[in-house]
């Protein structure tokens, strides 16, 4: 039988949203926990340099999350990133959610499960998933030194993995089916470099080889051409599809799969807040999330203290 | 002894060397990107000219990734 444990806040996620939830929420001295199914940072424990988070000319993401953490641990918050949640009910007071190994009660909740890398959508990516196709740049690129590689995205991730993979790179395709949505000075830092060649508008359409990758086929929506690219590796960055399958029968979702809520993080359903990449809305970015992770952690407090009275 | 392939910069390596303390699992890391011989010890054992994190506690049976459940069976835990 799995233990039953109460938690003042439970919050689900450990990128920036939800451990800057859980730094305000320990300095508040609620008992709080965060569990994490994936990696702690989530999207940023992949990004080399993040040099739009205010504070530093440019940082690791890896390290930047690390301080992020430990400032959170610091003012108690306790992380699990390795007792993977299995159903959430949101409906009820306290809030119940039941991983692996106990049951959690809750008396607020705060989601901030953040996005899911997509895959390649072609019936060869499993075939060559680790034999040529890779989502993990800062994993896999120095297997390709010396090498022809291609990325595919034009979004910030993939235009910031593309400039990481050139100092690899022999010579970088960077294929992407729409125009670029990466930032001007990461396009900027792409274009100047010789080894690089950038294909807008092109779709990949299939991926060829034995054992391992060995070409790809692209077309230009431009020209109406095909053609076949000669190359050892592709790393993919095709965006994110948010991470909210475990809130489906709790949450009204959006068209778009993500959590509607205002500004102040309040879902339908009182105390349970969304922050971050997961909830609704125009702007999606590191500091964003932050700013969300601090308004639900805050908000979260006040709704625990009206709750605490009326009991 | 319980070997982790792993490079120095790859989050989900860390993740399973954590994986691994937590359950007091003793490991021995050996870093392809530094180690040619330990690159190729992990090519022969999947096949694979770079993959991490690869578990292994035999040199026959592996698990790549952080995959709980595997790392949970190949370990017996």
């Amino acid at each position: 039988m799995k233990e039953r444990i109460h938690k003042d806040v439970v919050i689900i996620g450990a990128g920036m949203a939800g451990l800057t939830a859980a730094l305000y929420c320990g300095r508040m001295n609620l008992d709080t926990l965060v569990l994490e199914n994936g990696l702690i940072g989530g999207q940023i424990a992949n990004a080399v340099a993040i040099e739009n988070y205010p504070g530093f000319v440019s940082v690791n993401g890896g390290d930047l999350i690390a301080t992020v953490q430990k400032q959170a641990e610091t003012f108690g918050a306790v992380i699990d990133e390795f007792d993977e949640i299995e159903k959430v009910t949101l409906k009820t007071s306290p809030k119940i959610i039941e991983t692996q190994e106990k049951i959690y009660e809750a008396d607020a909740v705060i989601i901030a499960s953040g996005m899911n890398r997509r895959k390649l959508p072609l019936p060869e990516e499993k075939k060559f998933a680790g034999r040529g196709v890779h989502y993990c740049e800062l994993c896999d690129g120095h297997a390709y030194d010396g090498k022809v590689i291609a990325v595919a995205g034009g979004g910030n991730a993939a235009v910031d993995a593309a400039n990481f993979l050139t100092k690899y790179a022999t010579k970088l395709y960077l294929i992407h089916r729409s125009q670029f949505r990466a930032d001007e000075v990461s396009q900027k830092r792409l274009r100047a470099n010789d080894k690089v060649t950038i294909m807008l508008q092109t779709d990949i359409k299939a991926l060829r080889g034995d054992k391992k990758l060995k070409e790809v086929e692209v077309f230009d929506k431009t020209t109406g051409e095909t053609k076949t690219l000669a190359i050892d590796g592709i790393f993919v960055n095709i965006g994110v599809e948010p991470n909210t399958k475990l809130f489906k029968d709790e949450l009204t979702l959006t068209a778009s799969g993500r959590i509607p809520a205002s500004e102040d993080c309040r879902t339908e359903l009182a105390g349970v807040f969304a922050a971050g990449d997961v909830r609704e809305k125009e702007v999606r970015q590191l500091t964003t999330a932050a700013a969300d992770g601090t308004t639900a952690a805050l908000l979260a407090e006040k709704y625990l203290a009206k709750l605490k009275v009326a009991i | 002894m319980v070997k982790v392939y792993t490079t120095a910069t790859c989050p989900y390596c860390a993740k399973v060397k954590r994986f691994l303390k937590s359950k007091d699992v003793e490991f021995e890391e050996l870093d392809i990107e530094k180690d040619p011989a330990a690159r190729e010890a992990c090519k022969k054992l999947t096949g694979i000219d770079w993959a991490v994190p690869v578990t292994t506690i035999d040199n026959e049976h592996y698990v790549i990734d952080y995959d709980k459940e595997a790392l949970e069976e190949l370990l017996c835990l």
